[in-house]
């Protein structure tokens, strides 16, 4: 059994420290994803999405439980390891300000080799080569306010993915997209998904977006709700998280 | 109800509010720092040799408030860029806009208010300590110098008060002229910076050309003269906007186009966060390094007259020390002042005369300072060799060949310091052994030296004057002031320079405070705006030394360009003083310190506000 290469085990997450002032975001969460998977984060607004995400990210600190990236724990390293580890094993898009303005698209996908001690030599082909794969190679030269929305996240999925990361974490990537761009970026990642084994966590609100997904969580109230998983068909699968998501609007109902 | 939300985004905003505060004070401070010294017109015309030196206040006056209302309203608006977005959103939940505009104005104006009352009081503060730091370090009292002077503070507090009303007014209008849409978009983002080839070409061209000819005005500045002045003036400052415009941005560029260099690290981020910090900083970039210019080159002129003094006088004399009948102590004390060369020369004096013996002069004829005729080389150094064939000589003599020749005549006055100081107005003779013989009188004699370097022996020399006023009281009843020796024409001549240089300093400081609060001013206040792009990179793993390490660089070179070019200036404008003074350059390196202290320490602070706002707190 091939190991996973994310491992959350009941991770909690309290906001606040006074005991009448916190706030439990996440309430012993567990799951694992296993290498080229592609899995979907869903949930009402506030269920704690991102949240989670932040904690698998080492952005933010889980207040217990275990949470093992590649086979490490991430709970016991200190803020400089993981801000290498990061950058050496995470891959993000966020859902805007992915970009750094000030820089080239090239520039902006060759920053986290530059980060990693790339030579330059070496950088040039490998921003060409994962420019190709996202279609972006010709507007490499351009600075980010002269692309499209469209094309900056790709271009934010370029930079997620140049130095090859253990897994691509993803935040609403298509919140700021309109639907054509969005399914565009979607059928992108799944393409990198399925042909290139990359491992991907996307959390998302817009079950289309979703539905290009393998396995889907929900979670509600900072606890795992309910898991589905993919058969074949997409138009299917998506009906299935239409489903999910109108339990959720009839328990708030009652 | 709105005033609290009000107050309370303003405690979110601190940092920025803190900036601005500082900005503020900063500004205010200097004004009335420099004002005491300007207005206090009785100091000025007591302690200044340069008779035009309160029209040269006023000048300084001028350019700093030009300088201090531009500043004024940049930070004002500065203001109204931090809360419209706020405004706006309020406006839209229905606060009237009339409410909003008035709120803007008194908001504007409790800020300069807070800023003016703490600006006064760290600028009597500022005015204390350089005043008093300068005063003890050129041994000056400059008597009527009054840190807390009132006319100063009245000035200033009127003022700022019509700066702040007005800029108070100017946001008011700003935002009743803005539609509640333009307000709630507005967000500073950032456009990269794409400069045109032949922009950059000619722009650099221009930068380069202009310079040179200003360059070139002032290294001649003998044959040019007045021209040369306002030519250069002209040109190195339109060459220095166009070096910013256009040769830095390309020097930056080509950094860029390294591939090497550019990816490596941080780096492509740093130099596009230089570059795109160059392309909105180019006027003030280049109105920094012309005050910088101006200040340095203040303090360097004053500094380098002020030390031009000993060597100005030792262009009169060659000698350093006269001593008249010295005692057995004073001979022994003198054997610590290392002598090059000492001389005693004997003489007798009467009623009516002063008798030097010719063989004593023959024997060891004295070092004098010779005229050449040359500009560059006014004197130099040379023993006495007319022939002194006669039997007698005077300086009363009807008889040419009797008269005492000019050289000889400077070594007795200025080197043996026989003059009316010492004798009255007895004849001065020099008369052979026989004459000298038959002269009803006590032998006596005076000692002549040289030293390495006569500032070194301030004491002793002091002491050797105090000695030798006693002796002519002997001689002619009544105790000099001035004994004429290269010392006491050095002191004297010091004090009249030293509430010049006084002024110089303090004016040269003022505005190397106000430039440099300019620059870090317009740095910190878009620093918010760069607070996402610190964020993202953190994001994404760089390490927090990384992220600081990267603004270290950044603003390094930001200080670095306008500092290098102004020092430039100041190095090559300095040439332009040697027309009138020997050495422009000894100890440059006292402003030139003096400067670095001060732009140092405001690169290093704002580095750290600049940290401080951009990088993410950690646990
Ligand atoms: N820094 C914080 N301090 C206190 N509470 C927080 C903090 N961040 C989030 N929360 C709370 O934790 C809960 C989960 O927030 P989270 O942002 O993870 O929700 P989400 O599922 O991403 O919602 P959305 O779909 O709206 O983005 C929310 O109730 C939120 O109020
Ligand atoms: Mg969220």
């Amino acid at each position: 059994m091939t190991k996973p290469v994310v491992h959350v085990d009941h991770v909690e997450k309290i906001f606040g420290k006074k005991s009448e002032n916190s706030f439990k975001a996440l309430d012993g969460v567990s799951f694992d994803i296993y290498p080229g998977e592609f899995v979907g984060i869903m949930g009402p607004s506030g269920a704690g999405k991102t949240t989670l995400l932040n904690v698998v990210s080492t952005l933010d600190n889980a207040t217990s439980g275990k949470i093992e990236i590649a086979g490490k724990d991430i709970t016991m390293m200190k803020q400089n390891e993981l801000a290498d580890f990061r950058s050496s094993e995470l891959g993000f898009i966020f859902q805007d300000f992915n970009l750094l303005e000030t820089l080239t698209i090239y520039e902006n996908i060759a920053l986290p080799l530059s980060l990693q001690g790339v030579s330059s030599r070496k950088i040039k082909p490998l921003v060409h080569q994962v420019a190709e794969k996202l279609g972006i190679k010709a507007i490499l030269a351009k600075y980010p306010v002269a692309v499209s929305g469209g094309q900056k996240q790709r271009a934010a999925a370029a930079r997620a993915l140049v130095h090859e990361p253990a897994i691509i974490l993803a935040d609403e990537p298509t919140g700021a997209l309109d639907s054509k761009n969005a399914r565009s970026l979607m059928e992108t990642l799944e393409h990198l998904n399925s042909h290139h084994e990359v491992s991907i966590m996307l959390v998302t609100h817009d079950p289309l977006s979703a539905s290009y997904c393998e396995r889907i969580l929900f979670i509600q109230d900072g606890a795992l709700y309910k898991e589905i998983h993919r058969l074949d068909d997409q138009a299917e699968f998506h009906q299935q998280i239409l489903n999910v998501l109108a339990e959720f609007t009839s328990l708030d109902r009652s | 109800m709105l005033w609290k939300l009000l107050t309370s985004s303003m405690k979110k905003m601190w940092k920025d509010y803190i900036v601005l505060l500082f900005g503020l004070t900063v500004s205010i401070a200097i004004f009335y720092m420099f004002q005491t010294l300007a207005q206090n017109k009785a100091f000025l015309e007591a302690n200044a040799l340069i008779g035009s030196i309160v029209f040269v206040f006023h000048v300084g006056t001028f350019i700093l408030a030009f300088v201090t209302i531009f500043y004024i309203f940049y930070a004002t608006s500065f203001i109204l860029s931090l809360r419209q977005k706020e405004l706006g959103m309020y406006m839209t939940l229905g606060a009237k806009k009339g409410k909003v505009t008035q709120m803007m104005f008194f908001e504007t104006l409790l800020i300069g208010f807070i800023s003016l009352v703490i600006g006064l009081i760290v600028g009597v503060g500022l005015a204390e300590v350089i005043a008093g730091l300068l005063m003890k370090q050129l041994g000056f009292n400059g008597g009527g110098f009054e840190a807390f002077y009132s006319s100063s503070l009245i000035t200033t507090v009127i003022f700022y008060a019509i700066l702040f009303l007005l800029t108070a007014a100017v946001n008011a209008v700003k935002v009743a002229s803005k539609s509640v849409l333009d307000l709630v978009r507005a967000s500073q983002q950032a456009d990269p910076v794409v400069t045109k080839g032949w922009k950059i070409f000619f722009g650099t061209l221009f930068s380069i050309i202009l310079i040179a000819i200003g360059y070139y005005a002032m290294i001649n500045m003998g044959t040019f003269m007045q021209v040369g002045v306002i030519v250069a003036a002209i040109t190195v400052t339109l060459g220095t906007y166009f070096f910013f415009m256009a040769l830095l941005p390309f020097i930056v560029k080509r950094l860029k186009s390294i591939r090497s260099l550019n990816e490596k690290g941080l780096n492509a981020f740093t130099f596009s966060q230089l570059q795109f910090r160059i392309s909105q900083l180019t006027k003030v970039l280049g109105t920094v390094t012309m005050l910088i210019a101006l200040g340095l080159g203040a303090m360097a002129a004053g500094l380098s007259f002020y030390h031009n003094i000993a060597i100005q006088t030792s262009m009169i004399y060659a000698n350093d020390v006269a001593v008249y009948e010295p005692t057995e102590e004073q001979l022994a004390e003198m054997d610590s002042l290392e002598f090059l060369e000492r001389n005693n020369y004997s003489y007798k004096v009467t009623d009516e005369g002063v008798y030097f013996l010719k063989d004593d002069l023959l024997n060891n004829p004295p070092l004098i300072q010779k005229f050449t005729g040359d500009i560059d080389q006014l004197t130099e150094t040379a023993r006495v060799d007319d022939p002194l064939d006669q039997a007698e000589y005077s300086d009363t003599a009807t008889n040419e060949e009797q008269m005492i020749s000019d050289d000889w005549s400077t070594a007795l006055r200025n080197e043996l310091l026989a003059t009316f100081r010492i004798f009255g107005d007895r004849t001065l003779y020099i008369v052979n052994q026989e004459k000298f013989g038959q002269i009803e009188s006590e032998v006596a004699s005076v000692m002549v030296g040289r030293v390495e370097n006569f500032l070194d022996h301030e004491d002793t020399l002091a002491a050797i004057d105090e000695h030798n006023k006693e002796i002519a009281s002997g001689y002619t009843g009544s105790t000099p002031d001035m004994i004429g020796s290269k010392y006491d024409n050095y002191t004297s001549l010091k004090a009249l320079a030293n509430g010049t240089i006084f002024m110089g300093l303090f004016l040269g400081i003022a505005f190397l405070m106000m430039m440099a609060s300019v620059l870090m001013f317009k740095l910190l206040s878009s620093a918010s705006a760069d607070t996402h792009r610190y964020q993202m990179l953190r994001k994404i793993g760089v390490r927090r030394s990384k992220l600081s390490a990267s603004i270290y660089k950044e603003l390094f070179l930001v200080f670095l360009f306008p500092s290098l070019l102004g020092f430039v200036h100041v190095i090559v404008g300095m040439e332009m003083f040697s027309i009138i003074l020997i050495e422009p350059f000894t100890k440059i390196w006292i402003p030139v310190t003096i400067f670095l202290v001060i732009y140092v320490s405001y690169y290093l602070l704002t580095v750290q506000m600049y940290k401080r706002i951009v990088l993410p707190k950690e646990k």
